[in-house]
């Protein structure tokens, strides 16, 4: 083999090498692109489920807020109109001492309540004879008289127990009703209807939402 | 006659070392120019990430407050129609106050 064959030879050699060199550094830098961009789109994706993660619980926040809010403004409503419902309950008092109330003269109703009075502390005192005092307002004791009362103790102590029933010199302020107590005040029964509204004030309510919203129902 | 081959052949030793040196020299370009690509791609991925979270934030927050703005609206509906209802009603529900404060009941 001469000089000239065996510089071609190197020549080739290194052209060949050359080549082989370049080509694995294209494979290479061809193979660390292709990883990045899959890291990067796997990234991404993982990214992006992790922002809508983030997003959903910040929308489901919004909303559980606004029905928050809309309960409120339900609940307010109802508190409202029950709230309505009472005051024109009270004010209508004043109609009923002058007009009475479905057919029935203010005056038996004082009745009614004296005698409901009357029976709580018969039931409660264990007491079968007992003297009892009526206490109204100014404005009620024009309504009740001492026939009334000897009318309702005389019915009760039908019964088998004895009562005393007497007005009071004593006037409370209340916008109606009455208390009755035992003369000795031990026992005190009141039944004026700020109490009685106060009283029956969770089956009020009740009762007032089934009559108010019963279109809803 | 041999010296001149043998100063051919070192000759072309010495430029096929050189071409290799040289070749070397472009695959370490190659590959930095790869790890440079690389670093853009990761960097615009950064820049991406961050418009993108604005983006699906944005997204959702305003799809939450629609279905809330829906919510409010139909809750003052309701209560609207609540309070008509009610209106109506107001007389009977007095009177049920009425007789049970009365003691009629």
């Amino acid at each position: 083999m001469g000089a000239v064959e065996i510089a071609d030879r190197i020549t080739d050699e290194v052209k060949e090498e050359k080549e082989e060199v370049l080509s694995e550094a294209r494979e290479k830098a061809d193979g660390m692109l292709k990883e990045a961009r899959e890291e990067i789109e796997l990234q991404k994706k993982h990214f992006i489920a992790a922002e809508q993660e983030k997003g959903l619980e910040n929308k489901e926040r919004i909303i559980r807020a606004a029905r928050l809010k809309a309960k409120k403004l339900r609940w307010t409503a109802e508190e409202e109109l029950i709230g309505k419902t009472l005051e024109e309950a009270v004010k209508r008092i004043q109609t009923v001492k002058s007009e009475g109330f479905k057919g029935t003269e203010y005056s038996n109703v004082l009745g009614g309540l004296i005698r409901d009075a009357v029976l709580s502390i018969i039931a409660g005192g264990g007491v079968p004879s007992s003297e009892l005092e009526v206490v109204v307002s100014t404005e009620d004791a024009s309504y009740v008289n001492p026939e009334m009362l000897k009318e309702i103790s005389d019915e009760i102590s039908d019964g088998g127990a004895k009562i005393g029933l007497s007005l009071s010199e004593e006037r409370i302020k209340s916008v109606g009703g009455v208390t009755v107590r035992r003369k000795d005040g031990k026992i005190v029964v009141n039944n004026t209807f700020e109490q009685r509204m106060e009283r029956f004030s969770t089956s009020l309510r009740e009762d007032i939402v089934k009559a108010l919203f019963k279109a809803k129902e | 006659m041999a010296v001149e081959a043998l100063k051919l052949i070192r000759e072309t030793e010495e430029e096929g070392r050189r071409v290799l040196e040289e070749t070397k020299e472009n695959a370490a370009v190659i590959l930095k120019d790869a790890e440079q690509e690389i670093k853009g791609l990761k960097d615009k991925a950064d820049d991406d990430e961050k418009s993108l979270a604005v983006d699906i934030s944005d997204k959702y927050a305003k799809e939450g407050e629609e279905e809330g703005k829906a919510i409010q609206e139909n809750a003052r509906a309701e209560a609207e129609k609540l309070r008509a209802a009610a209106e109506s009603n107001l007389d009977s529900a007095v009177n049920l106050v009425l007789e049970r404060i009365l003691g009629l009941k």
